[in-house]
This record gives C-alpha cells, sequence and structure tokens, in this order.
C-alpha cells in the first residue's frame, strides 16, 4: 500500500524540474517512505534510491529518511541492515550536506537513553563524511556536531573503576575514543594551517576544537579514573582520551601555561559571554593542571622556567575549585594535584606574605574537613598527609601565622592536637643551637601558646571531646618546661607561667575533679541499676540506626566499659597534669 | 579591654548637613566590631562605604552601636584571617629580617653575554618580557626549550611572555633578565638554589638531583628578550 502510493509518487515527481517539487510531494515521500521502511521493505527502497532516473528526487528528499533508516540499522535485522546501509552512503552522497547533517544531528539528539552510545558510534562516520564535504564552512557545524555529541555523551555516566571502564556497559569510552577518531581530520587541517602559514582561516575550527577539549575535560574526564594502571599493557580508553585531548589542546595552538595560568592573571572575573565561559570553565582548567601536573601529560610542552612558588598559586586555585565538589573521582584528583605541587614546592620557602591570599587559608580550611569529615577513608589519609606538606612548605614566619590561623578555625580536636604537635616540633627546632628564629622563641611565640595552652570553655570544657588537644596541650608544656631551663627561657614560658596556670591548669585541675566526680555517680547509678534491672527487660528510651541499619541497644555492660574507658581517660589526662605541677614546684623550690 | 568609645554626636548633629557621611563611617569602623561592620554593611574603603549607605542607614548602624555595645574587641569569634592580618610583627623582629635581606650575599647566578643588547631598554620589575630561551644541564642535555628545531614547527612557537622581576620564574632568571637590555644574548648558569632547589624538578625528563646538585642549571637565552608593551 505504502509502496504503492511511493512508486505512483515518484513515477509524477520524475518529469518534474528539482524546483517544482510541491509540499505535498514531499510530505508523501516522507510518510510514504517512513511505512515502507517500518514493513521492512528495504530492498524495495534500495532500489528506488539507486534508480538513476530518481536521482533529483533523492538529492531533495532522500535525507527525510534518516530517521526511519537509522532506527532500522540499530535493530540490527540481519536481513535488512546491509540495505539499510547502502541506503545511508547513497543518501550521503546524493543529499545536500547541510540537510543530512541536520538530519543526523537530529537522529542523535533524540536517541533514547539505552542507544545513545550505539547511535553515536554509528553515525559518527557519516558525520565526518558530511562535515568533510562542506569544506571552508564547515567551522560552525563542525562544532555544533561536536557539541551535541558531548551533550548526550555528558548523560552517559562515568565509568570509575577499572572493572567498569574495562566492561564499559553505557559505551561511553567507545564513544569517546570513536570521537577522537572523528576529530583526526580535522585538528590535521589545523595543524597543517601551521605550516602553510594560513593560520588565519584556520581561526574558526581552531576554536571550535578548543570549545570541545574544553568541554570534554570537565566531563566525561574530570569524573573518569585517569591513573596508569600497570598490569595493564594497553592503555585504558580514558586516559587514552585524555592524552589525546591534551595533544589536541597543543596543536590548535593554545599555550598550556596561559590556560593553566588563566585563573591567576584575568583579573576580571564577570560571568561574560557564554562563548569566555565554556573557554575558561574552572572545572575543565583545574582537569587540565590534573593532567599536566600529576599525570604529566604535555609537560614536553610545559616550560620549566616558573618559579615553583607561581605555579603553587595557580594551582591552589584550581584544587579550590576541585576541593568544593563531593564526589570521589574529582577530589581524589583535587589532592593528587595538591600533593604533586607541594612536593614540587621545597620546603621552607614559601614566605608569609602569600597567607594574604585567601585560598591560601581557605584551601587548608577545606582541606581539614576533608580530613574530618569526608566519609571515604582513603582520601581522610590522604588528606592529613598534605596536611603535614602544606605546613612544611611555609617559612617559619608564615608556619607561625598559618598555625593561629588554623587554630582559630578548625574547631576540631584532632586537628588542633595535630597543629600543636607542630608547633612543639617547630620551638624544638629552634631552640636546637645555631637555629634559633623569630616565630617560635621568645615574644612572637607567646601569642601562639596563648591560642594552645587554655581551656576553650573554661572547667566546663568536654574533656573526652577535647582530649587530643589537651594532651597534646599538656605534653608542649611537659616539653617546654624540661627543654627551656628557666634561667634561659628563651620561650618565653616560665614568664608566662602565673597566666597559663590560672587559664589552663587550675581549670584543668577543676574540670577533672567534677568529671570524675560526675562518671564515679554515673557508674555507681549504673552497677546498681544492673541489680534491679537483670529481672525486668526494659524498654529503650530510644534507639539509633547507621546507614538504616539499627544498632542494638546498649547493654548494661557496653555502659559499664564505656564509663570505665572515660575514667582512665581522665586518670591520663590527671597524670601528665601531675608531672607538670611536680616540675613547676622542683623549680619554684630552687 | 580598651576604654569605650564616646557617644559624641548627638541625634540631631548627626542629622544635620555639617556632619558628613565620611566622618560617620570613619567612626564606626575604628570603633565597631568586624562582625557589627559586616553585619551592616560597613567594610571597604570609606569612599565606597559612602557611596552604596545612605544616611538613615548609618545614623541606625551608629545608634545601634552604641546600643549593643558592639565594639571593636567584643567579638569572640572574629574571623581568623581578618585576625591574623592585625597580627604585627615585633619590631625587633622586623629589623633582623630586613637585615637578612640584605647579608644574602652575592648574585648565585653567573652570566656571560653573548651578544650585546640596546643597552636603553631595561625591563623594570612587572615589565612584561618576550624571550627565547634553551635551558640545558651541565653536560649539555637540552631539558627545555622554545626554540624551535625544525623550520617545519617554527611557525608555530612564540617567545615565552611574563611578568618578570616578580616571582613568577625561578629567581635566577627573575634577577639576570633585570640586568639584561633588549636584544641582549646570553649564558645565565644558575646555582640550584636560585634555579629549583635542592629537590629539582621532578617534571623534568631529568631531574636535577641526578646531576650535579652544586653546579645547578645552565640557561643559555639564545635569543634576546624583547619588551611587549
Amino acid at each position: 500500500m505504502a509502496l504503492d502510493q511511493l512508486t505512483e509518487m515518484i513515477q509524477r515527481c520524475r518529469v518534474i524540474p528539482e524546483d517544482g517539487f510541491k509540499v505535498e510531494d514531499y510530505e508523501i515521500f516522507q510518510k510514504a517512505g517512513k511505512n515502507c521502511l517500518e514493513e521492512m521493505k528495504t530492498a524495495e527502497i534500495l532500489d528506488i534510491i539507486k534508480e538513476e532516473k530518481n536521482k533529483v528526487i533523492i538529492k531533495c528528499m532522500g535525507w527525510n529518511l534518516l530517521g526511519p533508516l537509522i532506527k532500522i540499522v540499530l535493530k540490527k535485522d540481519k536481513t535488512s541492515l546491509q540495505h539499510c546501509l547502502s541506503m545511508l552512503t547513497h543518501i550521503l552522497e546524493l543529499c545536500s550536506p547541510k540537510e543530512v547533517l541536520l538530519g543526523l544531528l537530529e537522529q542523535i539528539e533524540d536517541a533514547d537513553m539505552d542507544k545513545i552510545a550505539e547511535t553515536i558510534v554509528l553515525l559518527l562516520q557519516p558525520l565526518q563524511t558530511v562535515l568533510l564535504k562542506l569544506g571552508k564552512k564547515k567551522p560552525p557545524s563542525v562544532g555544533m556536531s561536536l557539541s551535541t555529541i558531548l551533550n548526550q555523551i555528558s548523560q552517559l555516566p562515568v565509568p570509575y573503576t577499572q572493572e567498569q571502564e574495562e566492561d564499559d556497559a553505557h559505551g561511553l569510552c567507545q564513544c569517546c575514543v570513536a570521537l577522537l577518531t572523528f576529530t583526526k581530520p580535522f585538528v590535521e587541517e589545523v595543524q597543517q594551517s601551521y605550516t602553510n602559514k594560513v593560520v588565519g582561516d584556520m581561526e574558526e575550527l581552531r576554536n571550535e576544537l578548543l570549545k570541545f577539549c574544553i568541554k570534554c575535560l570537565s566531563n566525561p574526564l574530570l569524573h573518569a579514573q585517569l591513573e596508569k594502571v600497570p598490569e595493564v599493557a594497553d592503555e585504558m580508553p580514558m586516559r587514552r582520551v585524555a592524552t589525546e585531548i591534551v595533544e589536541i589542546l597543543c596543536c590548535t595552538g593554545e599555550s598550556l601555561p596561559a590556560l593553566i595560568f588563566h585563573r591567576l592573571l584575568s583579573k576580571k572575573e564577570e560571568p561574560g559571554f557564554l562563548e569566555e565561559d565554556a573557554k575558561y570553565s574552572k572545572d575543565s582548567l583545574a582537569c587540565l593542571s590534573y593532567l599536566i601536573f600529576v599525570q604529566h601529560m604535555g609537560m614536553d610542552k610545559f616550560p620549566l622556567v616558573f618559579s615553583p612558588e607561581f605555579i603553587l598559586h595557580c594551582n591552589i586555585l584550581h584544587i579550590e575549585t576541585l576541593m568544593k565538589r563531593k564526589e570521589e573521582s574529582v577530589l581524589s584528583k583535587a589532592l593528587d594535584l595538591f600533593e604533586k605541587t607541594l612536593l614540587r614546592t621545597n620546603q621552607n620557602s614559601v614566605t608569609v606574605q602569600f597567607l594574604e591570599i585567601t585560598c591560601f587559608l581557605s584551601v587548608p580550611q577545606a582541606l581539614v574537613q576533608i580530613m574530618t569529615l569526608c566519609p571515604i577513608q582513603h582520601l581522610r589519609t590522604k588528606g592529613l598527609q598534605i596536611f603535614q606538606l602544606y605546613i612544611d612548605i611555609f617559612d617559619v614566619e608564615g608556619k607561625h601565622k598559618l598555625f593561629r590561623c588554623l587554630l582559630e578555625v578548625s574547631h576540631h580536636a584532632g586537628v588542633e592536637g595535630y597543629i600543636i604537635q607542630n608547633i612543639k616540633k617547630q620551638i624544638d627546632l629552634a631552640l636546637k643551637p645555631d637555629n634559633g628564629n623569630l616565630w617560635f622563641s621568645g615574644a612572637a611565640l607567646l601569642p601562639l601558646l596563648r591560642l594552645v595552652l587554655f581551656l576553650p570553655q573554661g572547667p566546663e570544657t568536654d574533656l573526652l571531646q577535647n582530649l587530643d588537644r589537651i594532651m597534646e596541650s599538656l605534653n608542649l608544656l611537659r616539653y617546654l618546661l624540661i627543654r627551656d631551663k628557666e634561667y634561659d627561657n628563651q620561650t618565653g614560658i616560665w614568664t608566662e607561667l602565673y597566666k597559663i596556670e590560672d587559664n589552663f591548669l587550675k581549670p584543668l585541675h577543676t574540670g577533672l575533679n567534677m568529671s570524675k566526680a560526675h562518671y564515679e555517680a554515673e557508674l555507681k547509678n549504673t552497677k546498681e541499676n544492673k541489680k534491679h534491672r537483670e529481672s525486668k527487660e526494659e524498654n529503650p528510651l530510644c534507639t539509633l540506626s547507621v546507614a538504616g541499619e539499627k544498632l542494638p541497644n546498649m547493654t548494661t555492660e557496653m555502659q559499664l566499659q564505656v564509663l570505665q574507658s572515660a575514667m582512665f581517660t581522665f586518670d591520663l589526662i590527671e597524670s601528665v597534669l601531675a608531672r607538670i605541677e611536680e616540675i613547676i614546684e622542683v623549680k619554684a623550690k630552687k | 579591654m580598651a576604654a569605650e568609645p564616646v557617644q559624641e554626636w548627638s541625634e540631631e548633629q548627626l542629622k544635620s548637613d555639617s556632619l558628613q557621611k565620611k566622618d560617620i563611617i570613619r567612626f564606626l569602623q575604628e570603633n565597631a566590631a568586624d562582625s557589627f561592620l559586616s553585619e551592616h554593611k560597613l567594610m571597604g574603603s570609606i569612599k565606597n562605604v559612602a557611596k552604596t549607605a545612605k544616611k538613615e542607614h548609618l545614623i541606625t548602624a551608629y545608634e545601634d552601636l552604641f546600643k549593643n555595645k558592639r565594639f571593636k574587641g567584643s567579638d569572640s569569634t572574629e574571623s581568623a584571617v581578618s585576625k591574623m592580618k592585625e597580627v604585627k610583627i615585633d619590631d625587633k623582629a622586623k629589623e633582623a629580617t630586613q637585615e637578612e635581606a640584605v647579608h644574602e650575599g652575592p648574585p648565585k647566578y653567573k652570566k656571560s653575554i653573548l651578544k650585546k643588547g640596546d643597552k636603553v631598554n631595561f625591563p623594570k620589575k612587572g615589565d612584561t618580557v618576550s624571550c627565547w630561551y634553551k635551558g640545558t644541564l651541565e653536560d649539555g642535555t637540552v631539558f627545555d626549550s622554545n626554540i624551535a628545531t625544525s623550520s617545519k614547527k617554527k611557525k608555530a612557537t612564540k617567545p615565552l611572555s611574563f611578568k618578570v622581576g616578580v616571582g613568577k620564574v625561578i629567581r635566577g632568571w627573575d634577577e639576570a633578565l633585570l640586568t639584561m637590555s633588549k636584544g641582549e644574548k646570553a649564558l645565565l648558569e644558575i646555582d640550584s638554589e636560585w634555579a629549583y632547589g635542592k629537590k629539582g624538578n621532578p617534571e623534568a625528563k631529568y631531574p636535577l638531583c641526578s646531576y650535579n646538585v652544586g653546579t645547578g642549571l645552565c640557561f643559555s637565552l639564545w635569543k634576546p628578550y624583547s619588551f611587549v608593551l
């Protein structure tokens, strides 16, 4: 039925010149053609398309068949597949490239979620053919195609583990690799323009490729696992994609340093035109920095003469961007980039002036957040290592300031304890002969000590919560009193002692007594209750669930254990405190 | 804590035109706590605040300040950043650091001029310079260069441009470039201390540490820099 209709229409149109076709003819062709294909009359349609006499008709209307044709190809029916592919080739040859281009892009855009990868992989080759046919007029079309494809790809989940990447269940890797082949002729064209001195003409195409690379960097590359996998002989696909994207970037004549330094050197940060935004997307530049400094891609094109401090400053902006994210893939890139950047910076070389720059204080704070709150264990551990590396790069004055800032903002006893340890290390260094510095001894040290040697909330401070901090503070004080002789008083601790007693030791004593009394009473109560309760089962006051699982109620034994361990902790604090008071007393007697 | 400031202007004085916005802002900035200032959007240079704030707003803030006694130092949780900026370096410490800078000794690089420059156009700190360079290790291994070797690639390369004297490049470069004039070509031999430090450059294909650290790097500036203004 549909075939008859189509044949009839074609017979009629054969005698009409190219510009004489009516709107109705187009409609019949599209509708009947579509129906025929759906009825799987692929052989017949192929004959119509191949027929020399129908050339003009196909040239004008053929592209309307792209949609139904591609749907059938994706069904992978054995008998019709060959016919369809031949039809596709014919349409590509005959029809106006502009119309075919739109037809193809429409198919990519409308692809169902589960068919995205397949559709893209199928259509990249025809798309490339059509684009190349456009000649000099192609840059906008290349740009449009690349952005359409990337938009579709961005809907696919990015594989993260090696197994996921090998499985490539959603076809993302396959798409990306095919996309590289797709861009090759365009990249070569731009490259050749440099040799033939016709760079001016290529400006547009160059820009389109640049936009493509930048877009690729933020998605999918930012989310992919790009480390070298040692046991695997071939490079993993996403890493290969990353390598090539950096190469394409270089081929477009874009300078890598200019991109990496852009955040720092461009003064205005107004949300400009869309194009500019895309070119300098923060995520993309950060990912590029990761590829260069962690994966060493394009490193041979990166001048080595820049000072480590300058690179640190640029990269810390990128790190800040990445640390704002929550995804493991992005956070681990942030930490890797941070680590590598710090390792290439010399220890004790960064001056205090850098701490006037906001990001030099906000990034360590973000790092503290990761160290203390990130649910992923290996990131927390790595965070702590980096924290130490960060402290190490500053000169003494810088360290002094950094410690003060961090003590004021970290609000985490563990982190504070760690900083106090570092302060002790610095004082120890400063007290060594010929090593003296003005920041960890004498007048400058006292303000720092005052931040350490006190109880945040006086005697009411929660001693268990603040245990790490309190123990480290006591350790530091004990160290100072033993190491720094009263007649030397290099650290000024001896003149400060009366204040420390008032602000720290006395309140701590009171606090300890109160806490111990409280816990002792609690212990006694629980023990007594235990005797009563053994006979009857009691309903708990509240229940606690973690990750959807209800935790078992605390048994009385467990409660007793917790209370007992608290008592031990108080004893521990008390013993160090007693030792300190002993030292003070001995000196006082002298 | 310092004595509380005195409420020197009456309500009428505040409203009269003889009292300028600037004066109120100055008083508030000098006497109010940072958190108070930021609540009332009074941070920043007096000129800018005066532009954005209305007089009635300032009067309310002024009265609020005395009513709630939000003077400087009343904040327990002033942000660490701003506090840290106030930390004054001890005078003694300052003198000593300055002395240190003076006593740093001779430059840690050796410069041999290969071709004289125009001796007129010397760059100042912060000027943008462009240069062609080739970096070699002691044994002649080229580890970095922006001079194209094949004539084919020549058109694609550009001189390296950056602001000189402000710490963007390794110290040896920063200091040596300031002594060079337009068109000059020179060989620089830079001590590791003014190059990449003891660590060397981890990204370089030829890490410095495997060579003699003492003499460090040689940079040859094959082509002169020229000003890009």
